[in-house]
């Protein structure tokens, strides 16, 4: 029996064992340095707004489809908040940030709309669609800012980024964790959860099977560039401002990230728990390399290329069992 | 030298604990047809794989015109004249006939440069030995499977091959295209070359066949001249059991028609299709592959287009835009192709089974309820006796019999009207079959309306009580009762 909860679980434990060979790594080289507790609030900074875009892009992996577009759209949004937050500087804030939100998380809806009507209606290859839709974007976003960083945020909204809630927990985790939480009930325990994974392991068998496949592809794209825009809103509170490239890297990073967690773009697969365990893997490599200040941040590039691909060859050799979805504990017993 | 070919003794070989092959014997005689039989996953393809050196064996002996053989690999195997040809074929659909055929040689040759007078001579030499002709400008993809069959068979010839190995290369053909093709067996078998051909169809075994060979379990049972067997021995050595055929009679036929289709067109599919359906009975519609059978199942499940005519459900008028429109007005559809259409094959057993009835399992805030999910797929693996020990696993544990009885629950889960099943036992072996046919005459004699798709000629006899014919998008003949012969539905087919 034991033997069968290791190997349901074999891909989780591989991930596990990934992160302690990089704390050793990175202890070994730094010694003390990679242990003070600095170092981990920076951690738990830091990841929460890549973290939480990579959530959202995890719903477009296991629909099977793809999204190059998130950074872009999130960006173009944020930077209308922001225009709008900062033209209304002397009304309450409270409610000016409140609007400005909304706004985002609209055109976000928008976006996800239009990527969903690209692909599920019009059958465009979805990394096209949204390789198009990128450009889009970015192209707005320039035009309206000339290629600028917007200021004018609200100070109550910078705040939210640099804030500890009882002094050590910090927003942006707090709401990476709310979302988490979210994302977590919506693939475990919700039907939408159940038809995403059938949808995204074969869309055909499911249209076979009575379901709206076309609304799924469309649902799946707003939800993903919704919390993908949510992630977009935490960056410019760190920030205190917008601009038309802020994380574009995150695009690669994010798709590293899931990859690495068995959530491959063929969809269908992946286990949310493992993702979890990525992001924090992922941010303790980038801290680690951050330690060494004489490094190139040239290399850096180098290095998460090498690791995505690295990670990309793992994951084709692997068996498909470490990517089973996780199972309700209530299910399982059944 | 013996008069063997190939000859094999005590072969085996294990994957993991499985043990694959036990103790297998096999030869074959040059100039002979050997028939390879067994059901699903007996052995047979394991057995093919350690002819063409993909797997090596564990033990055993094997004799290649006299000559033990050791260890080879595939390119020794083509260098012995040992050729393949695969269900997929392993064509490149973008190049033309000509360049399918001669590449291989210039590869051999080590050629770089491309001198279109050789490979066209090449090319013609290939054709010439069966005495095929095809336009060779034309691109692979655009051809019929069989007229690919052809070519690969022709590719095969190229390089001397002295054992023609066929991997069921009767699936997707038409009568017509199988007794051509058998036409160009036989032409081989005469000019000396030793052919080997897997299939698990009875009749096309007994038609064809010298020797044969069939396979259960890993082990052989029957290795002789197909001569001495008769159909009911061979079905015996295939499956275990005895079986007879059991012929659907129909005991609960309703007065109305719960479906009455007039004057169907789909432009350039089907046209003024017109045909009734009674609850309780089970309709055949057959006609070969084009006639427009799997477009009118289509248009009755909301996948095709109805540019004309009418379909009337339980007397009131529907409009059928699509699978979700069907499964409200209680219609199900088990698709043709079961692999693509039918399942999600990386997922669970139970959510394959429960995958059209996910409204069933809705709770507050859209909240699935997971125990009832594994308990109500639980009951339909006891129905369907489905071979599994545990509903988690993937359907790409299950035979094809099982995968198609978890399709058929997907559907039964619903409360039906009508069911339309596509080629129902395609690819799956004789016991499953049995199985599957058992179940659908009891579900008729329940009151469920079922319409059979099939060009298996002998399932459409035994299993309906009314059968449609259809060729070139129209309905060209209709037969009930003892009317309903293989002799009959060829007779209008051809």
């Amino acid at each position: 029996m034991k033997s069968k909860t290791f190997e349901k679980h074999s891909y989780t434990f591989m991930l596990l064992g990934l992160m302690a060979v990089v704390l050793l790594f990175f202890t070994a080289l730094k010694g003390g340095m990679m242990w003070k507790g600095d170092v981990w609030l920076g951690i738990a900074m830091q990841f929460p707004e890549y973290g939480v875009v990579t959530l959202g892009l995890m719903f477009c992996f296991i629909c099977g489809k793809m999204d190059m577009s998130f950074m872009a759209l999130g960006n173009f949004a944020t930077i209308m908040a922001v225009m709008y937050m900062g033209a209304h500087a002397d009304s309450p804030a409270g409610g000016v940030i409140l609007v400005g939100i909304a706004i985002a998380l609209g055109i976000a809806v928008v976006g996800g709309l239009i990527n969903g009507l690209l692909v599920a209606y019009l059958d465009i290859p979805p990394v096209m669609a949204t390789i198009s839709m990128q450009l889009v974007w970015t192209g707005l976003s320039v035009a309206l800012t000339n290629g600028n960083t917007v200021k004018g945020l609200p100070s109550l909204y910078t705040d939210i980024g640099h804030t500890y809630l009882l002094g050590f927990l910090p927003v942006p985790l707090l709401i990476f964790l709310v979302i988490f939480a979210v994302a977590w009930w919506l693939l475990q325990h919700t039907v939408y959860g159940e038809k995403l994974y059938m949808v995204g392991t074969n869309i055909k068998a499911a249209e076979f099977s009575a379901i709206n496949t076309r609304r799924m592809v469309i649902g799946t794209y707003i939800l993903c560039d919704v919390i993908c825009c949510i992630g977009c809103l935490i960056m410019i509170s760190t920030m205190a401002s917008a601009k038309a490239d802020y994380g574009t890297s995150y695009v690669m990073r994010c798709i590293l990230i899931l990859v690495l967690a068995g959530v491959l773009p063929d969809g269908g697969m992946g286990r949310i728990d493992n993702v979890l365990i990525a992001i924090v893997t992922i941010q303790i490599i980038a801290t680690g390399v951050n330690m060494f200040p004489n490094l190139n941040t040239y290399y850096a590039s180098l290095i998460w290329g090498a690791l995505l691909l690295v990670v990309l060859v793992m994951s084709t050799r692997m068996s498909s069992g470490g990517f089973l979805r996780l199972r309700a504990k209530k299910a399982a017993k059944a | 030298m013996s008069e063997y070919l190939l000859q094999m003794t005590g072969i085996d070989k294990s994957f993991g604990g499985v043990h694959a092959l036990d103790h297998v014997n096999f030869a074959i005689k040059p100039g002979k047809v050997m028939c390879l039989a067994g059901e699903n996953g007996c052995g047979k393809s394991t057995l093919v794989k350690i002819i063409s050196g993909v797997y090596t064996r564990d033990s055993g002996e094997v004799m290649f015109e006299g000559r033990a053989i050791e260890k080879i690999t595939p390119a020794d195997a083509t260098r012995m004249g040992i050729q393949v040809i695969y269900q997929d074929l392993s064509i490149f659909p973008n190049l033309t006939v000509m360049e399918n055929l001669a590449i291989n040689s210039e590869i051999t040759a080590n050629r770089k440069i491309v001198n279109r007078k050789r490979w066209e001579q090449t090319a013609r030499e290939a054709l010439s030995k069966i005495g095929y002709e095809i336009d060779l400008h034309k691109k692979m993809g655009e051809l019929s499977v069989a007229d690919k069959q052809l070519v690969a068979i022709c590719r095969a010839l190229l390089f001397n091959a002295k054992l023609i190995i066929m991997d069921e290369p009767t699936t997707a053909l038409t009568k017509k295209e199988v007794d051509a093709l058998f036409k160009t067996v036989r032409q081989l078998r005469d000019s000396g070359i030793a052919i080997m051909f897997i299939s698990h169809k009875t009749e096309e075994i007994f038609e064809i066949s010298d020797d044969v060979c069939i396979m259960r379990n890993g082990k052989n049972v029957f290795l002789g001249e197909t001569a001495t067997l008769t159909k009911k021995d061979f079905t015996y050595y295939m499956t275990g059991r005895e079986i007879e055929d059991d012929y659907f009679v129909p005991t609960n036929i309703s007065k109305e028609p719960v479906l009455k289709v007039e004057h169907l067109t789909w432009r350039d599919k089907f046209h003024d299709v017109s045909f009734e359906l009674r609850k309780g009975e089970i309709l055949g519609i057959t006609g070969l592959l084009g006639s427009g059978r799997t477009e009118l199942a289509l248009s009755l499940f909301g996948l095709g287009k109805v540019h004309s005519g009418t379909i009337t459900l339980n007397g009131r008028p529907v409009k059928i835009s699509s699978p979700i429109e069907a499964q409200r007005l209680r219609i199900g559809y088990v698709p043709e192709d079961r692999l693509t259409e039918g399942l999600c094959l990386r997922q669970p057993i139970a959510d394959n089974i429960m995958l059209s009835s996910l409204k069933q399992l809705t709770r507050a805030l859209g909240m699935i309820r997971h125990q009832e999910l594994f308990e109500k797929s639980n009951e339909w693996v006891k129905t369907f006796s489905i071979a599994t020990d545990d509903a988690h696993k993937h359907a790409s544990t299950l035979s094809g019999g099982n995968q198609q009885k978890i399709v058929l629950s997907k559907w039964l889960n619903n409360d039906l009207d009508v069911l339309i099943l596509n080629g129902p036992t395609v690819g799956v072996d004789i016991g499953a079959k049995q199985d599957i046919h058992a179940l659908v005459h009891d579900l008729a004699n329940k009151g469920l309306a079922v319409i059979i798709i099939s060009d298996d000629l002998a399932e459409v006899v035994v299993n309906c009580n009314r059968v449609i014919v259809m060729k070139d998008g129209g309905i060209v003949g209709e037969m009930t009762g003892d009317r309903i012969t293989e002799e009959n539905i060829l007779d209008i087919i051809r």
